[in-house]
């Protein structure tokens, strides 16, 4: 049978109500409700997967999308301080950076909150991220994925120069890497020799998710 | 025809005698190499530590600052009719450089609105200048920014003035200097304050939005004014309201946060006589029909990364609105072959410039757009683009 506070919270977070989804979230933590901390977890997680799908649909658009993914945050503040992300299981780690010389960041910061929330690991490099920074965060987190951001034509030579680095290091078989941004496509995934092009943060972490499925 | 008759009859969704072209020349390293100039290692003097101390007060001098700026552009007006545009766009903005220990370099700007820009350099060792974070992160934050900063607004508006007029008096007899009152309302919102944090503002503290974004908008009237000083028939705005996949905020959210903005933007340009032409990077296909409502007059850029395709906007909005655009700037005009651009002339011009209304531009600058890619484009422009357009 549904349970009710289960039930309210979906339906607040996808009004994107952020006070009623808290409030939800605080009665499960009390133990007012029948529900578990797990199960609200859940529910959060998969809301925020709803969110993502009407992004890709064009039914929804940037600004929804970022203000779920803060509901999302404090949603998991409250249920889980353990759970810095958001399922109740840990999908391994990935490494994430905007390439040296391109600070856009609106982007990579949307894949990094919901990557958060899916149950990834997230280690942000934040922008104007040098191949080396890479690399070294490859080497010491050893990440699923590696994700990198670019928004320029001007540094998509930043690409090849990391996964090179990579290649050069015996990392690449160790690790598989992900590109997203505005000039990029899957043809320039190709040319650098990436594994996969997503063109939006969803797309982006189903692709992880299966290839943390299948590590 | 000459080149300005050429630019207002295309606006007036008349035929000209051939499709006008356009630059988006700005950027240094563009200038540098059409000119023939070195760049110069402005980073590099900053981080001595005795010159980077008299850079600093220099650069904060009003005089300097203006005659750094109208440099620049002066140089780019130079480089485009160099390669034979018929006009290009100019951009005045007011900036203070600060020491920043969160800065990479040490050293950041801050601009009057409340925006911290990072220092750097492009590949070639020119000064690069780009929008980092905001410094208004609270209300309170933004109310306390804005009130201290009452006189370098008006700075602002002094030096915008000035700048589109001077650049007008030198170059007005060989180019047509189209002044662009940048950033925009929407930028200057959000920026100042944080992508996120404005999008929990709209949702948590509509009200402080409201006042933000009608103290941006009489601001903006005020600047778009002082642009049209230079007297110039058309005048550009605009914002980012796209990204990759679509708008940034859902298009009646803008109608209901900035619909009313925008309308007293058109309607004060066509009080002075003049035409509004909006820029907007992105894909902004849902909002088309938006500008028509708030009347402006043309767009430009359509950015085809983002899939923004000629002929489809022109089938969406017909001779509302003219358009100027849209060559390719990830591909095309970095590295594309003489045939490549040229088709590509060839296609725009056959998607759009059938009874005026349309400009040929690239779809936006940045310092790797290349410089025989743009002569390219103004020689296939003449070549392919003379009146009446076949079929
Ligand atoms: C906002 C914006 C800016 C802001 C950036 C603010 C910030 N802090 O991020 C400012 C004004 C500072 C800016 C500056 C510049 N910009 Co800009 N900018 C944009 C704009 C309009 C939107 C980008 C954005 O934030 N989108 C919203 C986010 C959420 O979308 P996104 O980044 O695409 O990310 C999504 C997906 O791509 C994907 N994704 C992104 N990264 C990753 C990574 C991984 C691993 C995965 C899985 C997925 C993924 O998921 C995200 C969510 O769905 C784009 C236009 C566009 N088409 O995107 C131009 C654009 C990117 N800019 C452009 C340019 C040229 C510049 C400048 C060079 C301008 C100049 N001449 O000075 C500077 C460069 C600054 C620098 N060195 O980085 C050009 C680039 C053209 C090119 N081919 O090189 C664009 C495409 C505009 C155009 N008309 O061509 N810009």
């Amino acid at each position: 049978m549904p349970n009710v506070a289960l039930e309210e919270l979906k339906s607040s977070f996808l009004s994107l109500d952020m006070e009623a989804t808290l409030r939800v979230a605080n009665t499960v933590i009390r133990g007012d409700d029948k529900a578990t901390v797990k199960e609200a977890v859940d529910v959060v997680a998969q809301s925020l997967e709803i969110v993502g799908k009407r992004f890709q649909a064009g039914e929804w658009y940037l600004a929804e999308l970022v203000y779920a993914g803060e509901i999302a945050k404090e949603a998991m503040n409250i249920l889980s301080p353990l759970m810095q992300t958001g399922s109740s299981q840990s999908l391994g780690t990935i490494v994430i950076g905007t390439v040296a010389g391109d600070l856009h960041d609106l982007g990579k910061n949307i894949v990094v909150s919901y990557a958060r929330s899916a149950g990834f690991r997230v280690v942000d490099l934040g922008v104007d991220v040098l191949a080396q920074r890479f690399i070294g965060a490859v080497k010491e987190h050893k990440p699923v994925a590696l994700g990198m951001s670019c928004l320029l034509t001007s540094t998509e030579r930043e690409l090849a120069g990391v996964i090179e680095e990579l290649k050069s290091q015996k990392l690449r078989d160790r690790v598989k890497v992900i590109i997203g941004g505005a000039a990029l496509s899957e043809k320039v995934a190709y040319d650098v020799s990436a594994d996969a092009f997503a063109p939006d943060a969803i797309t982006g972490i189903d692709i992880m998710k299966k290839w943390s499925a299948s590590a | 025809m000459n080149f300005k008759e050429r630019i207002l009859t295309a606006m007036n969704h008349e035929e000209p005698d051939q499709v006008p072209v356009m630059g988006l020349i700005m950027d240094t390293a563009t200038v540098n190499h059409i000119l023939g100039k070195k760049p110069v290692d402005f980073v590099g003097m900053l981080q001595k530590p005795v010159v980077g101390t008299q850079i600093k007060s220099l650069l904060n001098t009003n005089r300097f600052w203006k005659r750094m700026y109208y440099d620049n552009f002066a140089g780019a007006l130079g480089s485009a009719i160099k390669l034979g545009f018929d006009a290009n766009w100019t951009i005045c903005t007011l900036m203070r450089l600060n020491r920043d220990s969160q800065a990479s370099l040490g050293w950041s700007w801050y601009d009057p609105y409340g925006r911290v820009w990072d220092l750097g350099r492009d590949a070639e060792g020119n000064l690069a200048v780009n929008y980092s974070r905001p410094l208004c992160d609270t209300e309170e934050k933004w109310e306390a920014w804005v009130a201290k900063r009452a006189s370098l607004f008006e700075t602002m508006i002094k030096n915008t003035a000035s700048f589109h007029k001077k650049l007008v008096e030198n170059y007005g007899a060989h180019i047509y200097s189209i002044g662009y009152a940048a950033p925009g309302i929407f930028e200057n919102s959000w920026q100042p304050i944080g992508f996120v944090n404005f999008t929990r503002f709209i949702y948590q503290k509509p009200e402080f939005v409201k006042r933000v974004i009608a103290f941006q908008t009489d601001l903006y009237i005020r600047n778009l004014d002082a642009v049209m000083q230079s007297g110039v028939e058309v005048v550009l705005g605009g914002d980012d309201l796209g990204q990759k996949t679509g708008p940034m905020v859902r298009p009646d959210v803008v109608e209901k946060l900035y619909g009313e903005s925008y309308r007293r933007v058109s309607d004060f340009v066509h009080q002075k006589k003049r035409k509004f032409v909006f820029h907007s990077c992105g894909n902004i296909y849902a909002l088309l029909d938006k500008f028509v409502e708030w009347g402006f007059d043309g767009i430009i850029t359509m950015e085809p990364t983002a899939g923004m395709d000629l002929g489809r906007v022109r089938e969406q909005v017909g001779h509302k609105l003219v358009l100027i655009g849209n060559l390719d700037v990830s591909y095309l005009m970095v590295s594309g072959t003489q045939q490549e651009v040229e088709d590509a002339v060839k296609k725009a011009i056959g998607d759009a410039a059938r009874g005026g209304g349309y400009i040929l531009s690239t779809s936006h600058s940045h310092p790797l757009v290349d410089p025989t890619r743009m002569q390219w484009m103004v020689e296939a422009a003449h070549k392919y683009g003379r009146y009446p357009i076949g079929n």
